[in-house]
């Protein structure tokens, strides 16, 4: 089934075209990942779809339902989340504020035991509850704003760059975790630099280049695509 | 003998201490969504005509005066507060600063209406209301011992203690709920406030509006304390003012605003020689609380301290929390 029907879109910056007419798909229960150098419009694309950015021509589906235009508070009503580039946390409130903020819009009484299996998949969360979110570690921000994104109970996780500036060992972790995150039902759209490993993880990919995508399928296919392996993975092709 | 106690001066000062507490609310208020506006004074200035205006040309009791000068400001402030959003930080402050001294310029030209520079006088004063409608139901204020201005003063006085409760006791509770934990993360991070689904252009519109429907309050309470305006009550100098009330006392806790507006209040009060230097110390107080203490006086970790300190003190009967201590 479709979650998510992405349709020609063409986002602006000004008089500056972004995305050159962008069409791509994302499964039910499925990692899907959108490549790309920088510049490319990875973010772009995936801020149009957060509702972030609005496209000037093109349609955004979800669930069968068009989207296109929506906020991002009314997007996530309809269950579409997003983690923000660069960690958006909220560095004064503490670790566990944090997480009640990702529920935000919830108004059920199973808040503070979701909140609890939250923290059973980031141990480190439980750890620091009572801290300060700013005191954390890039890697631990990181994890808290994937958790808080959780928290709202979203059919469709956007991602965008999580593994953005943090050491090897925690970007392994990161992406451990987003395939947990998908094993548990959720659907994912990842926005990555990191080839590799998003394509390891991922079920299907697509590659954008200065606004248009320009390779897209399985990815397990992508991994072993000469193109790609020149391009992003850096490896000699054989 | 009452009346020996009683200095109707100081109960006058009294009086523009808790007008001012609102003031001070009116920017934490605004701030508490991470927007400067210095368009306090503006909103002020209308709530206070508004209300003067009604209540000296249609009759209107005062009561009715003061809800019209609210909303009046409050409607302003959706207007000003819409298009401004798009600005932030320094910006905004500039662009409501901006509003405010249009408003004065209005004010000063409209003569018609405002009589210009000259002001308004004859606005019905709240405390003589008061005095009248206790004498209407056969209380005499000298059968308690005080003159008639001295208790005239002092229900003014404590009319706006009793606002100011209602006001602190509203935004306390507003800031522990889902509106206050808005605020918060608008303020902190907008882009995360956003990804948490917070309507940013609501909430930020709701604070702003929710300032200028406070400042309004308090330039309608003024206009019937004073029973006098004129639009240099509502120029530049009272903008800068009520900045410092929050900067000075602080901008991140309801306290904070409290204590700066008291202060300053007294202060010039306690200092009249120097009265006349007012602004230059104003000037030099901003200036050494933004090098040296940018959260105010009083902030979130003065509260957590305080919060300790006064639980042990009323005894232990008060939870776990404290249980460490012993």
């Amino acid at each position: 089934m479709k979650l998510l029907k992405v349709t020609g879109i063409e986002t602006f910056y000004d008089k500056i075209q972004a995305l050159k007419g962008i069409s791509l798909e994302v499964e039910q229960g499925k990692i899907v990942t959108i490549l790309g150098a920088n510049g490319a419009g990875k973010t772009t694309t995936m801020k149009t779809i957060a509702g972030l950015l609005k496209p000037k021509k093109g349609k955004i589906e979800f669930l069968g339902e068009d989207i296109t235009g929506l906020r991002p508070d009314q997007l996530l009503k309809k269950g579409i989340a997003l983690v923000p580039e660069g960690r958006a946390i909220l560095s004064s409130m503490t670790v566990y504020e944090n997480l009640e903020m990702g529920a935000y819009q919830r108004n059920d009484k199973e808040v503070e035991q979701d909140i609890e299996n939250v923290m059973k998949l980031f141990p480190i969360l439980k750890e620091r509850k009572t801290q300060l979110a700013g005191t954390l570690s890039g890697g631990q921000q990181q994890m808290l704003a994937i958790a808080r994104a959780i928290l709202s109970k979203p059919k469709l996780l956007l991602l965008d760059e999580p593994s953005m500036g943090l050491a090897p060992l925690i970007v392994t972790a990161i992406f451990k975790i987003i395939k947990e995150i998908k094993e548990s039902g959720t659907t994912v759209l990842l926005v990555e630099q990191n080839a590799k490993q998003a394509l390891k993880i991922a079920d299907y990919g697509y590659v954008l280049e200065t606004g248009k995508v320009i390779i897209s399928g399985n990815a397990e296919d992508l991994l072993e695509d000469s193109r790609i392996v020149e391009a992003y993975l850096g490896k000699k092709s054989s | 003998m009452l009346g020996e106690f009683i200095n109707p001066y100081y109960l006058q000062i009294g009086s523009f201490i808790l007008i001012n507490i609102i003031l001070a609310i009116s920017i934490y208020v605004t701030l508490s969504s991470g927007q400067l506006s210095l368009g306090s004074a503006g909103f002020m200035g209308i709530g206070a005509y508004t209300s003067a205006l009604l209540t000296i040309h249609f009759d209107l009791p005062i009561l009715v005066g003061i809800i019209a000068g609210s909303l009046v400001a409050g409607i302003c402030g959706i207007i000003v507060g819409l298009p401004s959003l798009r600005l932030s930080g320094v910006y905004l402050a500039i662009a409501t600063l901006g509003f405010g001294e249009v408003m004065r310029v209005f004010f000063v030209n409209w003569e018609s209406v405002t009589k210009g520079a000259v002001g308004l006088s004859g606005i019905p004063h709240i405390g003589r209301e008061l005095l009248n409608f206790f004498r209407d139901a056969g209380f005499d204020p000298s059968s308690i011992g005080m003159r008639n201005n001295q208790f005239t003063y002092l229900l003014v006085l404590i009319l706006l203690l009793l606002i100011n409760i209602f006001i602190i006791w509203f935004f306390v509770r507003q800031n522990k709920s889902r509106v206050g934990r808005a605020f918060a993360a608008i303020k902190m991070d907008e882009k995360a406030a956003e990804a948490m689904g917070i309507n940013i252009t609501y909430y930020k519109v709701l604070s702003f509006t929710q300032g200028a429907i406070l400042a309004g309050f308090a330039g309608a309470l003024f206009a019937h304390v004073l029973a006098y305006i004129s639009p240099a009550d509502f120029a530049y100098h009272r903008a800068i003012e009520i900045l410092i009330f929050a900067v000075f006392g602080g901008s991140e806790v309801i306290l904070g605003a409290i204590f700066g507006a008291t202060f300053m209040t007294i202060m010039p009060e306690a200092l009249r020689f120097i009265s006349e230097y007012r602004y230059m110390i104003y000037g030099l107080v901003l200036i050494f609380m933004m090098a040296f203490r940018p959260q105010g006086i009083i902030d979130e970790n003065i509260m957590q301290w305080l919060k300790k300190k006064l639980p042990s003190k009323r005894g232990r009967s008060h939870g776990s929390r404290n249980q460490k201590h012993m």
